[in-house]
This record gives C-alpha cells, structure tokens and sequence, in this order.
C-alpha cells in the first residue's frame, strides 16, 4: 500500500504482476478518515465488517477487489 | 471483545500515543493494575481480532494501526511528533486517527524519489500523487504485514 507519482510508476513497479486497485491520493485521504478518525477514542469499539464495507462502499470502492471477506 | 480487553486495548493506544512509541506489555501492567501475563494474555486475544498486531517472535507490539512499533518507509510529524505508519494508508490515518494535520514523508517505490504531503485542513497539499494497493481486501488479513 503505497504513493506513486504516476500510473507509468505504478505499471513500471509492478513489472508484469497482476495490478492492484489504484486511487488518487484525496480519495485515499477521505478513506483514512473514514476508517481510522475514531481509532482512538475512548468509546470506540471494534468496527463490524459492514461498517468497513459501508465506509468503502461510501467512497465508490465498489469492485470486487474491494470486498471484504 | 470484552470490557477488559477493551479496555486493555485503549491503555496500549494511550500509552503509544502518550509514549511516541509501543508501550511494553510491563508499562500496560503498571498503567492498568495488571500482571505482565495478564497484558500479553490480552494482547493475544486482540491480535486474534484484529486489533492490534503482536511480533510473533516476541509477542511485543508490531502494529497498533495505523501506528507502527518498527520503523517503516511511512513517516508522519503530527502533534509535534514523528511516527511511522505501516502503509500509506496507514499514514494519512495517523493524521485521522489524531485528528491533526500532518507532514507525511515517503517515497515512491518505483523510482525512489521523495514524496512529501502536507496535510492541511485534513487534505493533501498534492492531490497529483496515486496509491496502489496490491492485495485484495478479502486478503488483507492473510499475511498484514506484507498487505
């Protein structure tokens, strides 16, 4: 899980591996909030798979390489 | 979860938090009144759920995500503090999780050049950069370390 500057980085490191799933640095940005802005508060509690789903869901990440098991 | 192990979970975010860096299972004993067995017992059970991940080599803290116990490619200056981050993700989690902006450093893989983000108003100053993630999310939890 990492930053690129650009597909052309990205299709370069991957040198013919399967690519993964690709999102621009804001969206990544709005995720992290999404998922991690209660990580710690004293009343948090563990989130349920369909709350990780809706958060992803929420922000388009509706392909199957974002499904959670 | 229990209440115990929840609340054996908040100590070891606070303390990380606290500390700049993960808490010993001896330092959460003393914090929360428990015997070190106790803590690593504990410990066990959250890495078990997913809520912490353990050294499997020396039951020490590895990940209290997104922070990381170990130095990584991720670093993030939040709260007038430097910490590392498991991933990128994990590092614009750091931001979140302390609701904060930030600076975060890394690089990029391919070619190694530094990648500096401001976090202001809770957004990257760089909205050009892309994140890739390899793993699929129904594998993320199979090896997390590598994910």
């Amino acid at each position: 899980m990492n930053l690129f500057r650009s597909e052309e980085h990205i299709s370069r490191w991957l040198g013919g591996r399967a690519p993964g799933a690709t999102i621009p640095v804001g969206k990544l940005n709005e995720l992290a909030h999404a998922w991690w802005s209660d990580r710690l508060l004293p009343e948090w509690q563990p989130h349920t798979r369909e709350q990780n789903q809706a958060i992803l869901d929420r922000l388009g990440l509706v392909r199957e390489f974002w499904r959670l098991p | 979860m229990d209440e115990h192990d929840l609340q054996l979970r908040s100590s070891t975010y606070s303390l990380f938090v606290e500390l700049g860096r993960a808490p010993t299972a001896i330092e959460v004993a003393d914090s929360d009144g428990l015997s070190p067995a106790d803590v690593v017992g504990g410990w066990q059970r959250l890495h078990e759920q997913h809520a912490l991940v353990l050294d499997p080599a020396t039951a020490e803290i590895r990940m209290a995500n997104p922070f990381s116990a170990v130095p990584t490619a991720h670093r993030v200056l939040a709260k007038s503090r430097w910490w590392y981050a498991n991933c990128a993700w994990d590092a614009f989690g750091i931001c979140a999780a302390l609701h904060t902006d930030g600076r975060i450093e890394t690089s990029c893989p391919d070619c190694g050049a530094a990648l500096n983000v401001e976090v202001r108003d809770q957004r990257p100053d760089d909205e050009s950069l892309l994140f890739h993630c390899l793993v699929p999310a129904a594998r993320w939890w199979d090896d997390i370390v590598f994910t």
